[in-house]
């Protein structure tokens, strides 16, 4: 039986389904594994929320160290090699190499997480390595990796040079490896695959240049392609052809796929938000809407079809893209029950949309400083600003590129109602700086004005209102987010800590310094009866549990 | 600033960070002299279908965001259309040697690499706004005046630095500065415990369970922080008003004030 591996991870939920290589079953929504954090974020609705509740706010204050994985990237002793590029001279230089970005998959005991050309698998228990995988790059910009899918037996991680690979999960041994995008148009792929059904979802990155972003889903056991959607339209007549001056503006208009999305089995649709238009800080080649850059997008999971959108930065000229993850809620509105996608966007604003059509409900600001948008309209999007595009001048917006706020993964808690995320307050200038009626890659320049700290934000779905909030000085803000039943927040601040908060009024409970910042979504498993808390901050993995 | 605080603006800032990851100091990736001559020989020979930039004409295509251009390596893929041209869309043969094609690739590789650089686009003419407003501002709403002078530490501000750095200068300021023969800094604790007792010194670390400073005699002192205000902390800093503004100028304001700042010379 090649799917054994799978069988004991997934002994608490319908097996015989995913055994088939069917979907996974429809109970991970809304009961999430606890012996396993089998995807992204440890089920498909993007809430990195976990029922556990064996560590909880009674004894939080006994959670200790178990272990640390301080990882090796390159070609170490013992690592499998694979890649098509040359074999490296000395270690990489780029630090996103040696940073867990990466979401680690829990599986039947073993921890699967990757950084940019590497991927390992550790023992969940003691932290000891069970193989370290390594790819020779052609190159790429080697920024992060946001992790691994798993299918059976096999995982699946992409690489800055665009492939696709997909290892034996119980040896490391690659079984094949397929380029999904071209890095001499600067394309580069950063990632999570999530799996559902036996599709493999892949996205890709890469603004640099003006290339068009698509989702592709692959093969799970050939690595053949099944669909691709292109994030923009292609010619005059596709669906929101209209929306781009012309067709040359829309095959360069950029909308990368580079943050894993989230699924509902019952409306069998795929959600995802897309990255910005192309060129990147101006819009003159390319006015009108720019569909589907900076949207949310529903598409059914077998064909990649468009099914429904919602845009929430119409024209965006700053860089925020709508990527961060779309969060499936159950929810109440007007005490009647809804099917609701929330995200915290990148662009300042809180946002809820019905998940069966992409109706807005809910569009809120989240950031005090922001200074861009002219209202919301009656379609709940933001009106932008047209005096907050770049000029040679220089104009002054807030936030900065980087955004209120990033991928670093969210969480709803279903018990407080509240979606948590983190926020930073800063300022840039915006100076055009390519005059030409056609500028390319970025046309214009940011430069620093100011900063004004980070918030974990508590926001109240239902109204958008900020319930609680809690302000880091210096740095902190954008960090990931676990909650779990034992009515408890991890995440980490701008100073290394790694922490506990009371999730419903704000407090902090524990905290534990560790030698970086957190650098990835931290997650929570069941293991031998023991509850492990996992942090990947810097160059290392750190287990917690309650001694 | 201490290493902490720059790490952690640094963290806050990894984005930016990363869009400018590349190092400007790192050598040009093709010749300067062989992308001039492939210039001039483009711009003659090819900029009247391609345009002088390359970024596409009348009847030419943009070649910088050409896929065959792009995965070009010294002229390899260009080379070939050159010497045997694409007749049937009217692109005739041009019998260039393999110097010129090189400098042509050369060219083009260059001109993609800018695009793509945004670290070194460089910023075009800022000084557009009306000096007196400027003025006007700078001694009223700006309430600059309170804090600086044209005769003192202002004094030919405009001849020290260009129109760009000065602009910088004046929206987000240096921490660190020197008076007379003094390193000053813009940012203290000053930690004052239950006792009513209180240190003041230079940053070192701030987070929700430790604060600490180096007071002016060297003193390294560090505080447990048993709550949010106890001992209380507070962040002094000399440049806040800087930091206020950012929430209440125009960007007229801030072009009038740099053309404003500019004639100070």
């Amino acid at each position: 039986m090649k799917n054994i591996f799978l069988l004991l991870a997934f002994a608490t939920v319908s097996l015989p389904a995913f055994l088939r290589g069917q979907l996974l079953d429809p109970a991970l929504l809304t009961k999430p594994a606890t012996d396993s954090w089998p995807t992204y974020n440890g089920d498909y609705s993007g809430r990195r929320f976990s029922t556990l509740t064996q560590i909880n706010q009674h004894n939080v204050k006994g959670l200790a160290l178990s272990w640390i994985f301080r990882l090796h990237v390159g070609p170490t002793p013992g690592a499998i090699i694979g890649g098509e590029g040359p074999m490296p001279e000395g270690p990489p230089s780029d630090p996103g190499v040696s940073t867990i970005k990466s979401t680690p998959l829990m599986v039947n005991g073993v921890l699967y997480f990757s950084t940019p050309d590497n991927a390992w698998a550790i023992d969940a228990r003691s932290g000891q390595q069970i193989w370290h995988y390594f790819w020779r790059t052609k190159g790429g910009i080697h920024i992060g990796n946001r992790g691994v899918g798993i299918y059976g037996n096999w995982l699946f991680f992409e690489t800055p040079d665009n492939y696709l690979v997909s290892l034996d999960a119980r040896t490391g041994k690659e079984r094949w490896h397929t380029e999904i995008a071209d890095v001499k148009q600067e394309y580069f792929s950063t990632p999570a695959p999530i799996i559902v059904g036996n599709h493999v979802l892949v996205g890709t990155g890469g603004d640099s240049l003006d290339v068009p972003g698509f989702l592709e889903a692959h093969d799970p056991e050939t690595g053949s392609i099944q669909w691709k959607w292109w994030s923009e339209p292609l010619k005059k007549g596709d669906p929101g052809w209209d929306s781009w001056p012309d067709e040359y503006a829309m095959r360069h208009g950029g909308g990368m796929t580079w943050v894993p999305g989230t699924y509902d089995p019952e409306l069998h649709l795929y959600y995802l938000g897309t990255g910005n238009p192309n060129p990147v800080l101006t819009g003159k080649s390319r006015k009108g809407d720019n569909l589907y850059t900076c949207s949310i997008v529903a598409l059914n999971v077998d064909t990649g079809k468009l099914v429904w959108h919602f845009q929430p930065s119409p024209h965006d000229t700053h860089d925020w893209d709508a990527a961060q993850t779309p969060v499936l809620i159950d929810g109440e509105i007007d005490g009647k029950p809804r099917k609701l996608l929330a995200q915290a966007n990148r662009n300042g604003y809180f946002f809820v949309l019905d998940r069966t059509n992409g109706k807005s409900i809910t569009t809120a600001p989240i950031l005090d400083t922001m200074n861009w948008s002219k209202g919301i309209s009656s379609m709940g999007q933001p009106i932008p600003d047209p005096g907050k595009e770049a000029t040679i001048e220089g104009v002054l917006v807030s936030p900065n590129t980087s955004g209120a706020t990033n991928w670093p993964p969210p969480s709803f808690d279903p018990e407080t109602g509240l979606f948590y995320v983190g926020t930073s307050q800063s300022f840039s200038m915006f100076y055009l700086t390519d005059t030409d009626p056609h500028p390319e890659g970025w046309g214009a320049a940011e430069r620093d004005a100011g900063y004004m700290g980070g918030y974990l934000n508590a926001v109240d779905y239902k109204t958008g209102k900020v319930a609680w909030r809690h302000h880091y000085p210096f740095g902190g803000g954008p960090v990931g987010i676990l909650t779990t039943a034992g009515k408890l927040l991890f995440t980490g601040d701008g100073a290394q800590n790694f922490l506990a908060f009371d999730p419903a009024k704000g407090g902090i409970l524990w905290h534990a310094g560790l030698a970086d910042g957190l650098s990835n979504g931290p997650i929570t498993y069941l293991l031998d009866g023991q509850q492990y808390v996992i942090a990947g901050a810097g160059d290392s993995l750190y287990a917690f549990a309650l001694q | 600033m201490p290493k902490y605080l720059l790490a952690t603006f640094a963290i806050s800032f990894i984005a930016v960070a990363l869009a400018f990851a590349d190092d400007p100091k790192t050598p040009p990736k093709f010749d300067p002299a062989s992308v001039e001559r492939g210039k001039q020989n483009f711009a003659s020979t090819c900029g009247f279908c391609h345009g002088t930039s390359g970024k596409g004409g009348e009847k030419g295509p943009d070649l910088l965001r050409s896929v065959l251009v792009l995965d070009d390596e010294g002229g390899k893929n260009i080379g070939p259309v050159i010497l045997k041209g694409r007749l049937e869309r009217g692109m005739p043969r041009f019998p260039f040697n393999a110097q010129q094609i090189a400098d042509i690739a050369n060219f083009l590789h260059n001109s993609i690499e800018s695009a793509k650089d945004r670290d070194n686009y460089r910023i075009l003419n800022i000084v557009t706004g009306d000096p007196k407003a400027g003025q006007a501002y700078f001694n009223g709403a700006g309430k600059c005046s309170s804090c600086h002078s044209i005769s003192g530490d202002l004094q030919k501000i405009g001849a020290k630095y260009e129109p760009v750095t000065l602009q910088g200068k004046m929206i987000l300021p240096d921490d660190h500065w020197t008076e007379g023969t003094k390193q000053v800094s813009a940012m203290s604790f000053t930690v004052t415990l239950p006792s009513g007792e209180s240190f003041t010194g230079a940053p070192l670390y701030l987070d929700d369970f430790t604060v600490s400073l180096r007071e002016a005699d060297g003193t390294y002192r560090s505080f447990k922080r048993t709550s949010p205000d106890s001992p209380r902390v507070a962040l002094n800093n000399r440049l806040q008003a800087h930091l206020d503004l950012l929430k209440t100028y125009s960007d007229a304001d801030i072009h009038n004030l740099t053309a404003y700042l500019v004639t100070l010379k």
